[in-house]
């Protein structure tokens, strides 16, 4: 308990710091807010365009799939807010040494170098990214209960997605460079952006048991949709634990690879 | 009691050789020709809690490295280390809030926010009750006198002045342990006397266990009563700052400045190889010490003195020389 509450004082202050430090730079900040709200438009409208020209892609008709690409925003929401700046800075902090002061710190290294920089500008975009899930929701429509589960969901969601780009991003202890690294952990990313079903069976079974990105957002989004799909929701946990004992391992195994730079 | 203890520490390094130019850089991507460079050599150390030590050696000689493992933040290739009771590699909570690290050419504070925001995050960080730290800010900015910079922006702050701030950012939670890694570079001979006081105060306040690296022999002359020599990784002294100044023999640098030109300068001062400058007004003696007293005399009664002085600190001359032949200090077989 005294563990978490000390976790929490310091993500408190990481907030207030990362906003004291893009407020500074208003400019900038603003255009982020712009740039994330020109993206969820743009890839809803993407959909919406198709489907003017076609009733139904696989098994769902427009609302169903709408309600998926909003989970996905949603998701995507959360990882831009919270996660994102850390992972371009971790090459230039392996390369720099900047990783030193970090691994002094008396809290886990993932914690501190993952969740430290907070993006406010996208924080301000909550209404939107959450806005879109609400109103596809209730198109669809949603059950009171998949009402109930769904911020449970969309997090278990963000953490399964948060742990598989941690295992991507340990490998630049061993490159040092991380510009490829964070590239190939984009692309990778960009498939759980569409339904499971859109890959073929040999693509999909890769991307669902070996590297369980397709389970971030087809297992909830399937579950929601009809809540007698559990194997999905038993598969995404199932992931959560498994690649989430694999990151911890992974991680101690590159900090015994880390070598610091000349001084 | 026993703060830090090391047996057989090693570390090595792999890298690899890259020709120059272009073609270099593609024959680097399909070969490579890695050697292994050893940078700490089975290195045995034991300090006691309270010391000041100081860490000499050349650029490169593996001073760094050694902090670096001895507080955790890379893993030795071989060898036993204890800091604190504590392996450092294993990087336990309560291990690194018994340390702290400061280095001269690495900044903890974060650029785009004041300082007092980082130290207000730091408080966090080592979980500093409210009233520690205002008592600790308030004691320590007094004491650096940078009251009125704690809300200006890092970056906005000089060498001098961020280099308190990071010391005073290093030192909030009262670490037990404290590894000083040339923490002076750069600055003016104002600010780096600051600093020595200030690490000094400190020393005597808290009785902490304080090892410091630096190139400026005076903050090891001010600080440390026992000095430890790296050389290529290897140990090459460890003992009380007085015996590393007669390292090279019980010799003492004196020199005389004569009010007219010596005419006869060969003759009476060559047995103490003396250096005259052009005009042979002034000379650098080397004197036995127990011959100091006696030859200074005859110098003084036989030639017009106006000015004589000892060197001020021996270690500096001791470290150029070691620097210059390492194996003075190696022995000639290492």
């Amino acid at each position: 308990m005294s563990s978490i509450k000390h976790y929490l004082s310091v993500y408190k202050k990481f907030i207030e710091t990362s906003f004291s430090v893009q407020l500074s730079f208003r400019t900038s900040f603003a255009l982020l807010i712009f740039m994330d709200l020109f993206f969820y438009i743009s890839t809803l409208a993407t959909v919406d365009f198709i489907y003017d020209h076609v009733a139904v892609i696989g098994p769902w008709e427009k609302n169903k799939l709408m309600f998926f690409i909003s989970f996905m925003l949603c998701v995507d929401h959360l990882h831009m807010t919270l996660l994102s700046e850390s992972f371009w800075v971790l090459s230039r902090q392996i390369r720099t040494g900047e990783l030193d002061f970090i691994l002094l710190k008396p809290v886990h290294s993932i914690f501190t170098i993952f969740f430290r920089y907070i993006r406010p500008s996208s924080l301000t975009n909550t209404i939107a990214a959450w806005g879109f899930l609400i109103y596809f929701g209730s198109k669809v429509p949603l059950t009171t209960t998949a009402w109930l589960i769904l911020p449970i969901l969309l997090i278990m969601a963000f953490i399964l997605l948060a742990i598989i780009e941690i295992i991507i991003s340990t490998a630049m202890f061993w490159l040092t460079e991380g510009l490829g690294i964070n590239f190939l952990r984009m692309q990778i990313q960009s498939l759980a952006r569409w339904p499971d079903y859109i890959y073929k069976v040999l693509a999909r079974r890769l991307f669902t048991v070996l590297m369980p990105i397709l389970l971030i957002g087809s297992a909830p989004v399937r579950f929601m949709l009809d809540l007698k799909s559990w194997d999905y929701i038993a598969g995404m946990i199932a992931a959560i634990f498994v690649f989430g004992f694999l990151m911890f391992k992974i991680w101690s195994r590159a900090l015994i690879r880390y070598e610091s730079a000349s001084s | 009691m026993t703060m830090i203890k090391t047996r057989g520490l090693t570390k090595n390094f792999l890298s690899y050789k890259k020709s120059p130019g272009f073609m270099g850089s593609i024959k680097a991507l399909y070969k490579r020709d890695y050697i292994t460079k050893t940078a700490v050599n089975s290195f045995d150390l034991e300090i006691q809690k309270g010391e000041i030590v100081g860490l000499l050696g050349p650029n490169g000689a593996g001073k760094t490295t050694l902090m670096k493992m001895l507080t955790g933040i890379i893993v030795p290739s071989s060898g036993e280390i204890l800091v604190a009771g504590s392996v450092p590699a294993d990087r336990n909570k309560e291990f690194r809030k018994r340390i702290a690290l400061v280095m001269g050419q690495k900044s903890q504070l974060w650029w785009d926010i004041p300082a007092m925001d980082s130290f207000l995050l730091l408080q966090k960080f080592y979980e500093v009750s409210d009233s520690d730290f205002k008592e600790r800010i308030e004691e320590m900015s007094t004491l650096l006198d940078v009251k009125d910079l704690l809300h200006v922006h890092v970056r906005k702050l000089s060498l001098g002045e961020r280099m308190k701030m990071e010391l005073m950012a290093s030192l909030l939670h009262n670490p037990e342990v404290i590894f000083l890694d040339e923490p002076t570079i750069g600055l003016d001979l104002v600010a780096q006397e600051n600093i020595r006081y200030f690490i000094k105060e400190f020393h005597r306040k808290n009785n902490t266990t304080i090892i410091l690296t630096s190139h400026y022999m005076a903050d090891v002359h001010a600080l440390c009563k026992r000095l430890v020599l790296i050389l290529q990784g290897k140990k090459g002294f460890d003992g009380p700052i007085e015996e590393f100044e007669q390292i090279l023999g019980r010799e003492k640098s004196v020199s005389f400045s004569f009010s007219e030109t010596i005419e006869d300068h060969t003759h009476f001062f060559e047995n103490w190889s003396p250096e005259w400058n052009q005009s042979f007004t002034k000379v650098d003696l080397r004197l036995p010490q127990e011959d100091l007293r006696d030859i200074g005399k005859t110098v003084l009664e036989k030639f017009p003195v106006i000015e004589f002085n000892t060197e001020k600190m021996p270690i500096e001359r001791v470290m150029k020389t070691l620097m210059e032949k390492p194996e003075l200090a190696l022995g000639e077989n290492h």
